[in-house]
């Protein structure tokens, strides 16, 4: 039996019809074609599903679509400002946070809903912040960077 | 040289491919779609070792959705894969040999459908004695895993006299060291999508080695090679488990007998079940110094475990034997490294093939033999490691770019400050220990040709396009190729479009494995830069009526020298060649200079060029708790020239991370391990602060003396954490990974009097 949820996902107003069980993760990519947000675990271990739910960071396999009803939803592809690279994704791309990108979008929303609610954080609150997302590739140490970066807060570390 | 333009070779540059996955708008195998697409799931072995009796499928296609139910008798061409050794069922014919074997595969309308289908399918099986110890499985009279035997390869390698040096050492250390099974847990779980396009059948796959997937695909289902079209998908990380096939064989059995586009995502419990690990290892590690610190002698015995089928053992089992002295010079060596089959999961290529483990026990041993000798860690690896004219393990004499020494000296400074501070630090049950851990790693395919080709073409508008197979997986070797096109071209690597990794339009570059796509295909791609820019240069000295000597690149132009002004572009030059009939695209290849080893002595050039790097850890242990915390890592690679440093970083940081995995908490429990919730990797708020110091000790055969970082940067992460663990509880863990239990168990007897 599906019912009808109404929501807003990147500042959009959207309507869709979906089975109770239906995680907002799966409606997000297969009704609503954002694939930005990525499915690595399905039990929230990872991240990789990260989206903003009013504002807080949550693992969209983990969230049922019904209950994102009457809800704002922001996925990675609502971040950009009509092409403009937020601050963060900028940061990321500055001090080599990419590699594989896999974790990226729920590593930058992570990131973001972070930097919405501390707009300084300290080394640690930011290693805290994002240590339910999983990377394989980075070490971290570039993500932590590009956070700092953009909080405007950067230290360089390296030497090479 | 001069016309190379600043700002590319070993400067800061966009990676190629950021923006597009920073915007949410790579695709990802699993993001590509087609709404027609049929959806697949295999039905996996709950048994290790079982012949298949027979398979009902008839409750599955009384399921509406359910479409078609394959077995081994739907595989039209050949039923195996393997990229050494084709011992591999894509589904299981007579018998299954680990858990996770797939039996059936089943397409359906929908994924619930197709779950429902597959949970429908009853196997039933008569087992068979399974083996889950590789002593016991070669041992006689074993039951087998294979018909042809459970011995999957021995590999010897000898020199000098080890029997007489050991009558003669002043110490002598014997110890035996054990690893795990790793996963790589990439954060992409495998997945792919194929469809017929007229008579091909292209798939859009997770892979780091799209035209080895070609090729079995093609086998599978009888097909010539040209009728597969191999597309890589945004990859989301490898590390080695993604060489071999995960869902290739069965998107394309399906989309090619059902003639309609076919989607299979693998979960990650079924990612965790069925793809290769790492290969658990016991090391028995005898070796001997004098009293002056010098290495006379080793004798090193390993076996491992492969698991069920060889994916790429024997490359591991080579490795490991070639690899098995360190950095270090040993005149008198015996080696033997044995692997064998066993009902366990298939164990393949991960990150370092085996280099990793067989460094933990080489270290251990520096560090022991150094203790017993009262010298510090650092000096006794000062006093071994490799110079120009040292013989390896292979007898090979290295002729430069031995950077083993630079790396070295360049973390002592840390080094003697983390000993201090160690000894400034007393508290209580909390105790401070510095290890160090040094490395080499052979670059490359092991004795054996392991070419790479690559393609540059002059558009007519004067653009560069750069063709290369090389999958990248998330190391970045897409932006390092177009870096040494553009600087042998005197363009920005911008400038470069770049076409990768798709079986139609690129030729091979061979697999993303062995740290190797840098110099490789990296020569490769200056070998094609060459011969473009050798066309560049005389036709624009022709059409300038200028001296073919004088004229140099800049910019997409060719200009005389001292004469900014008398300049032809390189769309004028592309137009003149097209009109006179002249190729605008140029192949480049290369292909190391190896030979292959003595069967019997392990003697040869197994590798052109070798890394090289040493780590400094520190770390405290709660001696109440068994907690290890890794407070910093200082990490020296000798990498020939960093192309692009911040993905020397990025490598270097990222390795470092998966070595104190390796050291301190992962372990795949075969039959227990089922995802992330019970295999741990680290998360951000493991890590510690990780200090990258690159060492630049050129290679003469590199594309600007360049080697490769890939496999390196893991290497010697563990061994230092190892070694800083015994220097702060004064007890040696001997077994990987020092998890809690170890750490306590071995501060408990450290507290014995």
């Amino acid at each position: 039996m599906k019912r009808i949820i109404t929501l807003t996902v990147n500042g959009e107003p959207v309507e869709g019809a979906v089975e109770p069980n239906r995680t907002l993760l799966s409606f997000l990519r297969e009704d609503l074609g954002l694939t930005g947000a990525k499915h690595g675990c399905g039990l929230g271990d990872c991240g990789a599903c990260t989206v903003i739910l009013d504002g807080k960071p949550v693992n969209s396999c983990l969230v049922l679509a019904v209950q994102a009803d009457g809800r704002e939803v922001l996925t990675i592809e609502g971040l950009a400002d009509n092409g403009k690279l937020h601050p963060i994704q900028e940061a990321f791309i500055e001090t080599g946070a990419i590699q594989c990108g896999f974790c990226s979008p729920g590593m930058i929303l992570s990131a973001k809903a972070l930097l919405d609610e501390s707009p300084k954080p300290t080394e640690t609150e930011i290693r805290t912040a994002i240590s339910g997302n999983l990377c394989r590739c980075t070490g971290y140490q570039k993500i932590v960077e590009a956070i700092l970066a953009a909080a405007g807060t950067a230290q360089g570390k390296e030497v090479s | 040289m001069g016309d190379r333009p600043a700002g590319v070779i070993g400067e800061k540059v966009e990676r190629i491919g950021s923006r597009e996955r920073l915007l949410g708008k790579a695709s990802f195998a699993a993001d590509i779609d087609l709404p027609e697409a049929v959806h697949l799931v295999a039905v996996r072995s709950e048994r290790p070792h079982a012949r298949i009796v027979g398979i009902d499928v008839s409750r599955a296609q009384h399921i509406s959705e359910c479409l078609r139910v394959f077995t081994a008798e739907d595989v039209p061409g050949r039923n195996r894969v393997g990229i050494i050794r084709k011992d591999q069922p894509l589904l299981a014919d007579d018998k299954v040999r680990c858990i996770g074997d797939p039996v059936a595969l089943v397409a359906a309308e929908t994924l619930e459908a197709a779950r429902e289908a597959a949970a429908a399918i009853r196997v039933e099986y008569e087992d068979i004695s399974a083996l889950f110890d590789p002593e016991e499985a070669l041992r006689p009279g074993a039951p087998l895993v294979h018909a042809d035997g459970n011995l999957l390869g021995r590999r010897t390698v000898k020199r000098g006299n080890p029997e007489a040096a050991f009558k003669h050492a002043d110490v002598v250390v014997e110890r035996v060291y054990t690893t795990a099974h790793l996963e790589h847990a990439y954060l992409e779980p495998d997945a792919g999508l194929g469809y017929m396009d007229g008579s091909t059948l292209v798939i859009h796959a997770s892979t780091q080695n799209p035209h080895y997937d070609q090729k079995d695909v093609a086998e599978l289902l009888g097909l010539d090679e040209g009728s597969v079209r191999i597309i890589q998908a945004a990859t989301g990380g490898g590390f080695g488990s993604k060489l071999d096939l995960n869902v290739q064989g069965f998107v394309g059995l399906a989309a090619y007998l059902l003639n309609r586009p076919a989607r299979m995502v693998y979960t990650r419990e079924e990612a965790f079940l069925c793809t290769p690990k790492r290969h658990p290892l016991t090391i028995a590690y005898k070796s001997a110094a004098n009293r002056d610190g010098r290495l006379l002698a080793a004798d090193i015995r390993v076996v491992g475990d492969t698991g069920a089928y060889a994916s790429y053992g024997p490359a591991v089992l080579n490795r490991v034997a070639l690899h098995a002295t360190g950095p270090y010079e040993l005149p008198n060596l015996f080696v033997e490294s044995v692997l064998a089959y066993t009902n366990n999961p298939t164990a393949g290529a991960m990150r370092g093939f085996g280099v990793p483990q067989i460094a933990f026990a080489h270290e251990s041993q520096m560090d022991l033999l150094a203790a017993a000798l009262g010298m510090s860690p650092l000096e006794i690896r000062l006093r071994n490691c490799y110079r120009i004219g040292s013989l390896t393990a292979s007898g090979q004499e290295l002729t430069g770019s031995v950077g083993i020494r630079a790396t070295l000296d360049a973390v002592a400074p840390q080094y003697a400050a983390a000993v201090r501070e160690r000894n400034g630090t007393v508290s209580g049950h909390i105790r401070r220990g510095v290890g160090i851990g040094s490395m080499m790693y052979g670059i490359g395919n092991t004795g054996q040709q392991n070419p790479a080709t690559a393609h540059l073409e002059l558009t007519l508008d004067g653009g560069v396009v750069l063709y290369s197979g090389a999958a990248d997986v998330g190391q970045g070797s897409s932006t390092v190729l177009a870096q040494i096109a553009a600087a042998e071209l005197g363009l920005q690597p911008e400038a470069i479009r770049t076409v990768i990794a798709d079986t139609l339009l690129t030729t091979s570059a061979g697999a993303t494995s062995a740290s190797r796509q840098t110099y490789i295909s990296g020569n490769a791609v200056l070998d094609a830069a060459r011969k473009l820019k050798e066309v560049l240069l005389t036709e624009a000295a022709d059409m300038l009526k200028f001296d073919r000597a004088k004229v140099i690149l800049e910019h997409g132009s060719v200009r005389a020298v001292r004469d900014a002004d008398r300049s032809v572009s390189f769309a004028e030059i592309a137009r003149r060649c097209h009109k006179l009939g002249m190729p605008l695209k140029w192949q480049g290849f290369f292909d190391p200079d190896t030979t292959p080893l003595d069967l019997e002595t392990g003697q040869g050039v197994p590798y052109a060029t070798y890394a090289f790097a040493t780590h400094v850890a520190e770390v405290s242990v709660d001696t109440l708790t068994g907690e290890v915390r890794c407070l910093r890592v200082v990490a020296a690679h000798d990498v020939g020239k960093a192309v692009n440093p911040q993905g020397v970083h990025g490598q270097i940081c990222g390795g470092v991370a998966m070595g104190i995995g390796f050291a301190l908490m992962e372990e795949f429990v075969p039959g227990q391990t089922e995802s992330l919730k019970d295999y741990h990797i680290p998360s951000a708020a493991d890590m510690p602060e990780v200090i990258p110091i690159i060492v630049e000790d050129p290679e003469p055969t590199g594309p600007f003396g360049a080697k490769g970082v890939g496999e390196p940067a893991l290497v010697p992460t563990a061994p230092a954490i190892l070694n800083a663990i015994a220097d702060a509880l004064g007890v040696r863990i001997y077994d990987l990974p020092a998890g809690l239990e170890r750490v306590l168990q071995a501060a408990l007897s450290a507290r014995k009097p």
